[in-house]
């Protein structure tokens, strides 16, 4: 996999991981052409529309495929979020970043996707109140494997994958995609003491799931 | 004499009450490494270590990949159901 030179070179020092410094940058870096491309396609021009999905399908996919797990519904998704975006881009009207307002519309695809779906796990109440088995059980006097240096990415990203729904959306749009706790707590309608909460508790079960997983590479 | 219970492992009532705090501390922004628990406890800070390890490589992790050509292609099939909003 591949990284722009754009997201390392704003990648936060290593004592610092919620207050990135240029996080704004990391997350909507300028893009040449996109306002003109805005202005046009919320005329109802074809190719500037094309333009917008060419420059920014690349994060809405990774967002939906991180917050669901599931490539045919994360491309349903990225589908369902690029019709909304056609449908409501003469509203924008450049109050926020255009990737900003993008991806919060995207966010609010996959919510209310979940939310559809009616399953226990994917109830947002539910997923932002995560039974105490699932909360982070403290570290006291263990004695383990460190993970510095040693989780490569897909490593990381399976175990995403397998935090429980509540903790991976916070987790996500936090870590993997620069939200503040104030925007995240919009936009899952939950506190900001939550929001924070959740994070700890997704890095602390993250960890678990690498060690359990480093262990296992250890045994065999 | 400390009233800091200690454990049958070693560690002590601080380890739990450094890491209800480490929230709040990680979302300060300050240099964890500072924190005094942190020099004589070296469990909380292999803990605060793999922590800050899990974040930056979060922030590593953009993009994944484009989504499949059917995407693009659906959408503009959908599209052409659209009412234009051509001026």
């Amino acid at each position: 996999m591949s990284i722009p030179s754009k997201d390392l070179a704003t990648t936060p020092g290593p004592t610092a991981p919620s207050k990135a410094p240029n996080q704004h940058l990391r997350r909507n870096p300028p893009i040449a052409g996109e306002t003109d491309a805005i202005q046009k396609a919320q005329a109802g021009d074809a190719a500037s529309f094309e333009m917008l999905y060419a420059l920014h399908k690349r994060r809405v996919y990774s967002l939906c495929l991180r917050m669901l797990g599931n490539v045919a519904e994360a491309e349903d998704l990225t589908q369902e979020a690029f019709l909304q975006l056609y449908r409501k881009i003469a509203t924008f009207r450049g109050d926020s970043a255009f990737s900003t307002w993008l991806h919060r519309l995207a966010v609010n695809v996959v919510l209310m996707h979940l939310r559809k779906k009616g399953l226990p796990q994917v109830s947002l109440e539910e997923t932002l109140e995560p039974s105490q088995e699932d909360g982070p059980r403290k570290d006291i006097g263990a004695r383990d494997l460190t993970l510095s240096g040693s989780v490569d990415r897909v490593t990381l990203e399976r175990a995403i994958e397998n935090l429980p729904p509540g903790y991976r959306l916070v987790f996500v749009l936090h870590d993997v995609e620069g939200y503040e706790h104030n925007e995240i707590a919009g936009m899952l309608e939950c506190s900001i003491g939550n929001s924070k909460s959740q994070l700890h508790k997704a890095r602390m079960k993250l960890r678990d799931l690498l060690k359990s997983g480093q262990r296992k590479e250890a045994v065999l | 004499m400390s009233n800091v219970r200690k454990a049958a492992n070693g560690s002590t009532v601080d380890c739990a009450v450094f890491q209800d705090q480490l929230p709040s501390l990680f979302e300060s922004g300050k240099d964890l490494n500072m924190q005094p628990h942190l020099k004589t406890c070296e469990n909380c800070s292999a803990l605060v270590r793999d922590l800050e390890y899990i974040a930056q490589q979060a922030k590593l992790l953009l993009p994944i990949h484009d989504p499949s050509p059917e995407v693009w292609e659906n959408i503009q099939t959908a599209l052409k159901k659209e009412p234009s909003r051509s001026k």
